[in-house]
């Protein structure tokens, strides 16, 4: 009887131990799951570099009477992992035109907008008082492009990553670098004998 | 105040009971735009570790521009999260969910210099909040 109840028990536990259960988190709090790329990273970075565009001299006087222009060139990912460096220039981009400072023309889209504008020129279907014109768009004045590097180390016990993000501003009429800024993050994975 | 305290006690109750100790410093500009500065802290244990010894702000262009200096007043080393809420001058948070917890480890017994911009002109006061 003793043996019986005992097995139940242990049953019991293990089918518990098997219950699945899907839950809301935070999307801002820490994640470190792994040593790969996550969305803390992610977070850190941008806030890093829209902190501090926003704060550079020049970029404050720049910005003082007028929102120049800027189109995201891309960013290109140097490490060994599969990154979404779109997602990353695309919060960039959010808090820089949430700012108030900045304004972005998409290139990703410049097909689409094209297509579109042909429709409403061409098809007749558009009352051409209201048809957006053609050659009206404003030009970008700053591209911004980076990239994303890391230095992978590990043994058996210990694996060290160490993240390097640049990202900058260039002026397109010019050549000149106005501003660049550079974010690292170090992670590290030990193993430990107990698993603790 | 009497509809507060009862909100402010049930706020450090949830916090503890969730073991995120918080901790929260403000600073207001009165209309003369002087800086009116209040540190706020609970009664957990990260918030006795911690103090908000200095607190400068400026206009950067339009932007409020903060920097608060973090104490750890406990011996040993602390590793905690700290994040800026920003609102605007009606009191409504500014951009809530694009304010990420930052990490930082402070040796004990040590200061360090956190910063914050507002994410748009529109700031006028803003609260520190940490948790471990």
């Amino acid at each position: 009887m003793r043996l019986l109840s005992m097995l139940l028990l242990g049953v019991a536990v293990v089918l518990s131990g098997c219950a699945s259960k899907v839950d809301y988190g935070d999307a801002q709090a820490r994640e470190t799951v792994t040593t790969d790329f996550g969305s803390t990273d992610l977070q850190m970075i941008a806030a890093k570099m829209v902190d501090d565009m926003l704060v550079f001299p020049p970029i404050v006087q720049m910005t003082q009477n007028r929102r120049p222009v800027l189109f995201v060139d891309r960013i290109k990912n140097k490490t060994t992992e599969h990154i979404d460096t779109e997602s990353i220039t695309d919060t960039i981009q959010s808090k820089l035109i949430n700012s108030g400072k900045f304004r972005f023309v998409d290139m990703t889209v410049v097909d689409r907008v094209r297509e579109q504008l042909d429709y409403q020129s061409e098809s007749g279907l558009v009352d051409p008082s209201t048809a957006a014109q053609m050659g009206r768009q404003i030009g970008a004045e700053f591209m911004m492009y980076g990239n994303l590097s890391s230095i992978v180390k590990r043994d058996d016990s210990t694996k060290d990553v160490y993240y390097k993000f640049t990202l900058k501003l260039l002026n397109i009429q010019t050549g000149i670098i106005e501003w660049t800024n550079e974010k690292e993050i170090r992670k590290t994975r030990s193993k430990s004998l107990f698993g603790l | 105040m009497t509809i507060y305290r009862p909100l402010m006690a049930l706020l450090v109750a949830l916090l503890l009971a969730a073991c995120s100790a918080s901790n929260k410093a403000q600073i207001e500009v009165d209309e003369d735009g002087q800086p009116v500065t209040d540190v706020y802290s609970n009664n957990s244990l990260l918030g006795s570790r911690i103090s908000i010894p200095d607190l400068k702000q400026k206009r950067v262009g339009d932007l409020l521009y903060v920097q608060a200096t973090l104490e750890n007043d406990w011996k040993f080393e602390l590793d905690f999260q700290y994040k800026f809420k920003w609102f605007d001058a009606d009191g409504f948070e500014l951009a809530p969910e694009s304010q990420p917890w930052q990490q930082v480890v402070m040796a004990g017994r040590s200061q360090n210099n956190v910063k914050g911009i507002a994410p748009n002109p529109s700031a006028v006061r803003f609260e520190i909040w940490v948790r471990e």
